[in-house]
């Protein structure tokens, strides 16, 4: 499983934990659109320290580069770019 | 044939409830294809501005002046939506006249020239501050620059209650606090949106200081760089913006009725008193009797929610009919299951105020390696030290009239509510990876009458009214179990 993959899965999971069981896209969005909650977002801020190593203390935090799959994947990408 | 078991039938009632989730008490409009293409036509948004004007004309309670700024401002930027921006900016100027003369009201008389150039010198300074930020982003204001707002506002505040100004003087320094905290939120706004992507002009962060759809001391909704997210970016996104604000006013105006012929039924024909009015006869030595004291709290948690969702609902229809496509500020508080929902549903903007400015950089900075610390630690950051800093200074009139010191004691019973709601929404926020029981009695019903319980009875600790101490309130507390201490 690549990374986009388990990040649309975790999203998936993270929609179907707050009921919302509606077809989700890549490009669609999270946050803006109230479909997550910030506490949502803190989980997916989580997901990409622990797993892709990213240190949002350093890069600082921009609800708009986790507002889709396709944002977080990007994000997630440069993390694992930058720890190769 | 058996009988069938309670949770049989409630879960038969759970599914068909679920089954008719999408009927709507006022129809989506935005969804029909030909109401979309007529609010696009001249016509249609005549109709629909003629509406939505007749609808906010109730809710403002008549005021002539707000009423024909705003409507003509809205006016303006659906026909003219290029400009929106623009227009907005100037919409705030001229209601910036109206502004004065409530913030004169509130500081006993004045001059309204003198508030109006108090108004325009703490906007130049915030927009000041936000250039500043920008050019220098690597200088030390640069890289902080809402920790040095936030704890410059207070420093003033702490400043002039200890040096206790008198006549003029104190009337020009209240007037500076009054008017400096009024727009404390939306100057740290446009500071957290420094880093966004360059703009072309500021416009949007002028209208977003002072924005015309009104606002609470709360930002709604949020800072300009928000707005731009938000924005309609064609005709059809205008159109679906507008009917979804005409929708959402309609939504208003129902519970403003509602909320008044309550208040009619509750406190003046059954004759239950308010949560603060109970208390205080509490106090006075002649409560009212334990099944009214109760009555009173249940009614106090309803109508906290159905106060916000007026305001909120009227502040972000008028917000969509300017074009921006803002989330509700209250969305079905009632069918949350755990306090962090109820919380995140109930007041938004607050909530979100208390995240961007508290919780997320607590939780980014601190505990990283203890995961179940690290949420406690950015929850007790947010709701105890966020939302007690935030009423502290909101109310600094109290500071004013009661000195420094008494008026910080006088903070007690709010410093106590806070600490406790930090406790449980930490708790909420940990158990909420358990694996949640389904069913409709078990998974919905049980867990809402839970929330609304903890709000009802923490709500005690909610009162506005500054004058009691924690232990009067914790006896009264204690009172409605019928313990008298």
């Amino acid at each position: 499983m690549n990374a986009k993959d388990e990040i649309r899965q975790f999203v998936q999971k993270l929609l179907t934990e707050s009921g919302d069981d509606q077809p989700l896209a890549d490009d669609e969005s999270l946050l803006l659109s109230g479909r997550l909650q910030s506490i949502d977002a803190v989980e997916i801020v989580t997901l990409l320290e622990e797993k892709f190593g990213i240190d949002f203390a350093e890069i600082g935090f921009d609800r708009e580069r986790l507002d889709s799959v396709d944002a977080i994947s990007t994000l997630a990408g440069h993390g694992q770019s930058n720890r190769a | 044939m058996k009988p069938a078991s309670p949770s049989s039938w409630t879960d038969s009632l759970w599914s068909w409830c679920k089954s008719h989730r999408d009927f709507r008490l006022i129809p989506r409009i935005e969804t029909y294809p030909g109401v979309v293409a007529f609010a696009q036509t001249a016509l249609g948004k005549l109709v629909l501005l003629g509406t939505f004007g007749s609808g906010l004309w109730f809710l403002i309670s008549h005021d002539l002046l707000r009423w024909s700024v705003m409507m003509g401002t809205f006016t303006l930027t659906t026909f003219l939506p290029r400009h929106r921006r623009l227009i907005l900016s100037l919409g705030v100027c001229l209601l910036l006249f109206k502004q004065n003369l409530r913030h004169s009201d509130s500081l006993r008389g004045g001059i309204v020239l003198t508030t109006l150039a108090l108004n325009l010198s703490v906007i130049a300074v915030g927009m000041m501050l936000f250039w500043c930020a920008r050019r220098w982003p690597r200088s030390i204001f640069g890289r902080r620059p809402i920790i040095f707002w936030l704890s410059g506002v207070t420093m003033f505040i702490v400043c002039v209650a200890v040096m206790k100004p008198t006549g003029r003087a104190g009337f020009f320094r209240w007037s500076e606090v009054g008017i400096l905290v009024s727009y404390m939120w939306f100057i740290a706004y446009a500071l957290a949106d420094r880093n966004a992507k360059p703009v072309a002009d500021f416009t949007l962060e002028f209208a977003a200081l002072d924005p015309i759809w009104g606002s609470t001391g709360t930002p709604f909704p949020k800072g300009a760089s928000y707005l731009r997210r938000i924005e309609a970016k064609d005709s059809v996104q205008l159109a679906i913006t507008q009917l979804k604000g005409l929708k959402l006013l309609v939504w208003a105006i129902l519970l403003w009725l509602v909320q008044t012929e309550w208040n009619r039924f509750f406190h003046g024909y059954l004759g239950i008193p308010g949560s603060g009015e109970a208390m205080a006869m509490w106090v006075r030595g002649t409560p009212p009797a334990l099944h009214l004291r109760w009555a009173s709290q249940v009614l106090f948690f309803y109508e906290i929610i159905l106060d916000l969702s007026v305001s909120g609902h009227g502040i972000i229809a008028c917000c969509r009919l300017a074009g921006f496509n803002a989330l509700r500020n209250t969305y079905r508080p009632l069918s949350s299951v755990t306090l962090i929902e109820f919380f995140n549903r109930l007041y938004y903007y607050f909530k979100e105020l208390l995240a961007d400015f508290f919780y997320y950089p607590a939780f980014f900075r601190y505990w990283k390696n203890h995961p179940r610390l690290r949420i406690v630690f950015a929850t007790f950051a947010a709701v105890l030290f966020g939302k007690s800093l935030y009423h502290l200074i909101r109310d600094w009139s109290i500071f004013r009239d009661m000195g420094l010191v008494k008026g910080l004691l006088s903070y007690q019973v709010l410093f106590f509510y806070s600490a406790i709601l930090a406790a449980a929404l930490s708790v909420s926020q940990l158990r909420r990876r358990r694996i949640k029981p389904s069913g409709f009695l078990r998974g919905q019903l049980v867990p809402s009458c839970g929330v609304a319980l903890f709000y009802i009875l923490s709500g005690v600790f909610l009162h506005e009214d500054r004058t009691y101490s924690l232990a009067q309130t914790f006896k009264y507390f204690l009172s409605l179990f019928y313990i008298h201490w």
